[in-house]
């Protein structure tokens, strides 16, 4: 594991990336102690005030200090995001192995009935999902999550073909072992690379995603500080004071450029051929 | 012809890739000339710099990630020096490239006409009509049968033999001084690549062109090459007149190289052949004396010092000091083997097929709704065949014959119809196949980059057979992994490491390693030495070989190399369009009765030997589809003794003759039995001859 570290950090997008997750990780983990006022405390005389000394980052319509609040939405705009993708990149994955490899029929009715699936916009297949399930900010992430899974389905069975017919699995086949291992020990280490990719590029767009659930007030719920949902709620002010939409905006950004460059360094050092 | 300038003189020249781990020198002060008319054969294993040659003479190598120094003439221009706009007027006009995937270097989304066009309009400014009748004539140039057809037709509409003509022609389309050729022969099959060869001969001939031509094949440089010059790890060795070099070789290297092939002419199993120990030296760091003194069998203390010229007269030099006196001490012929396996031979059957059958189709429900025919490819078509305990029987045939197909339907790899009896198991389809059948049949695939997966480690690929077969605790796999790298000459500390760590010979004996693991019946070795070098090659043989001699395994040994076939195998079969021909005794090769197809392919293997000489067989005609069933004989459309109608309508019988000969042809055994023989032995001259 650390020489996979040492081979990221030799890279020069590699290196930018991890130093921009370790800026990341300190932000989730004690942004919100270090962060200078609480997040939901309004500043009435300081309403929509510039950035300044007092205010770094400047505050919104109801006076919250946005650098405040973006510290504390760090926590569940990047954890919850993150969270909604492992488990698109899981369930999808688990779909799409098993549908390459099996084949046949089989292959057959699950990419009909992903194509169906695909066939609706994310965000209406999320949206459907959560008024069955209930408007909260965990039945959003697994909204996500669900919505993530025919993508990356599509993906891994792609790979898994190319995979499934290489001699290694063949020769696997030929020697007796059991579907399962051929699966999960021949195919899966090998179809990683394109998978972190695509991961990593949904992180960002799960970033946006549960904003927008946010916003259409089926995912956080006022007055949690939840990047998507300060961007959407300063929406109105944004021409007059630009800060209010600029930061959280910034932090999103930086988000999906950090888990980019991530996927970008570790699809080459998880090519076995590349040194 | 030598008081002529060269057309291409390439003085001192040195070529280093930047890598990670310091410059990697790949060409070391090469000095040569072409000269006109000449074709100069450049031979030498994987790694020894040589297709890095080709491309500095192109100027094609990356700028930035290489370091050169020295000279390439072309005439009396500099192409070290020249600018990339002038580079591009001596490119395709002056100096071309055949490259050895004519699928590869064709444009797919562009029709064969196409490429003519685009050439000759960029060099030669010709009009319309002029631009047509030249590529008429250039495609009849190269014998394609209907050339206006071809013009028409996108590259994946013609075989790989035409593809391959229709590159030579766009290489001679600007009556170039000079054609490089890097390995154009080694993707085709063997019976058209004696046809490619032969049309460049004529073409050679005709035109004049000089050419250098690159390959690892040395069967293919003693056809082609009026001299050779022998590559090793950057530097040249050896240079000299074709006859003299493969009658009298004199550096140590080029008489290892040609002990490790197999040799038409010995028709005698069981030698061992020649290997080279070691590996290719690392180039990244500087070698003071010979390049080839760690391998050498007469290394000297001198060896290791000083430089070493290619030194000798006009017609032969050698980079080597020792005199061939003291090289003929030890011999370069393949020594013979002193066990002999003759006396335990046991003619009893191990595995039968009985006329088993691979189709591919796929069934479209619309096509079944509408009740249309089905296109099926009948790759393997009713094929029955006996393998004998402790035997190897070779399976021969070209690409797209079948071969694999049925390799992969023995292991349960594919669907088949007919039976298998493996023993006292007998298996009628695909379902029955069971673990216990699984563990006395194993494969080698021919290309260990992909039958060994990238993430396992050695130790974990070798344990999977161990612990799916005969469970053992963790401490015995250990030792009995160890065991096995032992078997194949692997060091163990290799056990850790990944396939891309080790080098091609290393991965396949993990291959083999692995099928050994299992302790099985039967092996089948797709192609297992198609990808390795001659030495490599040997190396692998020979350890078949005692794995059979100690272990008793039988061996299916799929090639298409027949010369080493007459080395590993006891019986051949060979096949043609999904269909086995002819089966035969090995030490018999050379004599007739032969099948027509087995003949044409036996004279289509390059001799090395200078006593034998062979009478070569080409082939015309198409062959036909695999999409219908053939009424007649598969081979009746390209066979030389073609009877006529019978052969096309009817299904030949197969003939007996003995207990170990079988041919499947119309023609009659008597008029088979009085076609002479393919080789003979030449009379030579004794002064040539060593």
């Amino acid at each position: 594991m650390n020489s996979y570290l040492k081979r990221i950090a030799l890279q020069p997008h590699g290196a930018v990336g991890l130093i921009l997750l370790l800026v990341l990780f300190f932000t989730v983990t004690i942004g919100p102690v270090v962060a200078p006022y609480d997040p939901e405390k309004f500043h009435y005389s300081s309403r929509l005030a510039a950035p300044s000394l007092e205010f770094w980052f400047g505050t919104d319509h109801f006076g919250r200090d946005i650098l405040s609040r973006i510290l504390w939405g760090s926590r569940s705009t990047v954890l919850l995001s993150l969270l909604a993708t492992i488990i698109g990149t899981f369930v999808g994955c688990t779909v799409g192995v098993c549908s390459g490899y099996i084949g046949g029929k089989t292959d057959e009715i699950f990419m009909r009935f992903i194509d169906a699936l695909m066939a609706i916009p994310n965000l209406l297949l999320a949206l459907l999902i959560l008024t069955v399930l209930g408007a909260n900010a965990t039945n959003a992430v697994l909204a996500i999550g669900i919505s993530f899974s025919p993508g990356m389905a599509r993906v891994s069975r792609s790979v898994t073909l190319s995979i499934r017919s290489s001699d290694y699995v063949a020769a696997a086949v030929a020697r007796g072992e059991s579907s399962i291992w051929i699966m999960t020990r021949e195919i899966a280490p090998n179809i990683l690379g394109p998978i972190i990719v695509e991961a990593t590029i949904r992180v960002a767009f799960a970033i946006m995603l549960l904003a927008t659930l946010s916003f259409l007030g089926m995912g956080s719920q006022p007055p949690t500080p939840e990047w998507g949902l300060m961007i959407s709620e300063s929406r109105e002010f944004m021409f007059r004071s630009t800060w209010t939409i600029l930061w959280p905006g910034i932090a999103i950004a930086i988000v999906a450029i950090t888990f980019n460059l991530l996927g970008d360094a570790l699809r080459d050092v998880l090519n076995p051929r590349t040194d | 012809m030598r008081k002529k300038p060269p057309v291409l003189s390439v003085n001192n020249y040195s070529v280093s890739y930047y890598t990670a781990n310091g410059p990697l020198r790949v060409l070391d002060d090469i000095s040569l000339n072409i000269y006109p008319g000449e074709v100069l054969g450049l031979v030498g294993e994987s790694g020894s710099g040589k297709s890095t040659l080709a491309l500095g003479i192109m100027r094609a190598l990356h700028e930035r990630k290489t370091d050169e120094s020295g000279e390439i003439l072309l005439a009396e221009n500099s192409l070290t020096v020249m600018n990339e706009e002038d580079l591009k007027g001596i490119r395709g006009t002056r100096v071309t490239m055949v490259f050895q995937d004519p699928g590869g270097s064709l444009n797919p989304t562009m029709t064969l006409g196409e490429h003519f066009v685009q050439l000759l309009d960029r060099h030669r400014n010709l009009d319309v009509n002029e631009t047509k009748a030249e590529t008429q004539r250039l495609l009849k140039m190269v014998e394609l049968s209907d050339p206006d057809m071809m013009v028409n037709k996108y590259p994946h509409e013609v075989s790989g033999g035409e593809k391959q003509r229709v590159v030579i022609a766009l290489a001679f389309a600007c009556d170039p001084e000079l054609i490089l050729f890097d390995e154009p022969t080694s993707a085709l099959d063997a019976t058209t690549a004696i046809n490619i060869l032969d049309l460049f001969r004529i073409l050679q001939k005709k035109t004049g062109v000089s050419a250098l031509f690159i390959s690892h094949d040395l069967g293919v440089i003693r056809e082609i090459a009026h001299r050779v010059l022998v590559m090793y790890a950057g530097r040249l060795l050896e240079m000299g007149r074709n006859d003299e070099l493969f009658t009298t070789p004199k550096h140590p290297y080029t008489r290892a190289l040609l002990g490790s092939l197999p040799k038409v002419g010995i028709g005698i199993r069981n030698f061992t052949l020649n290997t080279i120990p070691g590996a290719l030296p690392d180039r990244t760091i500087t070698i003071d004396g010979c390049i080839f003194a760690n391998r050498c069998d007469f290394v000297m203390p001198s060896c290791r010092l000083g430089e070493f010229d290619l030194k000798g007269d006009s017609i032969h030099k050698v980079a080597c000091p020792i005199s061939t006196k003291i090289l003929d001490t030890k011999s370069v012929s393949n020594s013979v083997n002193s066990v002999n396996s003759e006396s335990n031979k046991n003619f009893k059957e191990l595995l039968i097929v009985n006329s088993l059958s691979v189709h591919f189709s796929r069934p479209d429900i619309i096509d079944r709704i509408l009740n249309r025919e089905i296109p099926t490819v009948h790759a393997v078509n009713e094929v029955s065949l006996k393998l004998r305990y402790r035997e190897t029987l070779g399976l021969v045939g070209e690409s797209g014959c079948g071969k694999s197909s049925l390799a992969r339907a023995l292991v349960g790899l594919r669907k088949f119809k007919g039976r298998v009896s493996l023993g006292d198991q007998k298996i009628d389809n695909i379902n029955q196949i069971n673990g216990a059948y699984r563990k006395r049949i194993q494969i080698i695939f021919q290309n260990p980059d992909l039958s060994l997966n990238p993430r396992h480690n050695i130790a974990t690929i070798l344990s999977r057979p161990l612990k799916l077969y005969q469970p053992v605790s963790e401490k015995k796999l250990q030792k009995k992994i160890s065991e096995l790298m032992n078997r194949v000459n692997l060091p163990n500390r290799l056990s850790t490491r990944f396939p891309y760590e080790l080098s091609g010979g290393e991965k396949q004996r993990v291959a083999i390693a692995r099928a050994l693991a299992a302790e099985p019946d039967v092996i089948i070795c797709d192609e297992i030495t198609s990808g390795l070098d001659a030495s490599v090659q040997a190396s692998i043989v020979n350890l078949l070989q005692n794995i059979q001699r100690e272990n008793g395994v039988s061996y299916l040994f799929i090639t298409h190399d027949l010369n080493l076939l007459r080395f590993i195998a006891d019986r051949v079969a060979i096949m043609y369009l999904g269909e086995i021909i002819e089966i035969r005794d090995i030490d018999k090769l050379g004599s007739p009765p032969y099948h027509p197809y087995t003949e044409a392919l036996l004279s289509s293997a390059p001799i090395i030997d200078p006593n034998i000489k062979c009478r070569k067989i080409h082939l015309k005609g198409i062959i036909p589809s695999r999409t219908h069933q053939i009424p007649g004989c598969p081979f009746e459309t390209r066979c030389p003794r073609v009877l006529g109608e019978l052969c096309r309508k009817e299904r030949p019988e197969t003939q007996h003759i003995g207990l170990n000969h079988q041919i499947t042809c119309h023609l009659d055994i008597k008029k088979l039995e009085a076609v002479t023989p393919i080789w003979s032995k030449q009379i030579t001259d004794t002064t040539h001859a060593n």
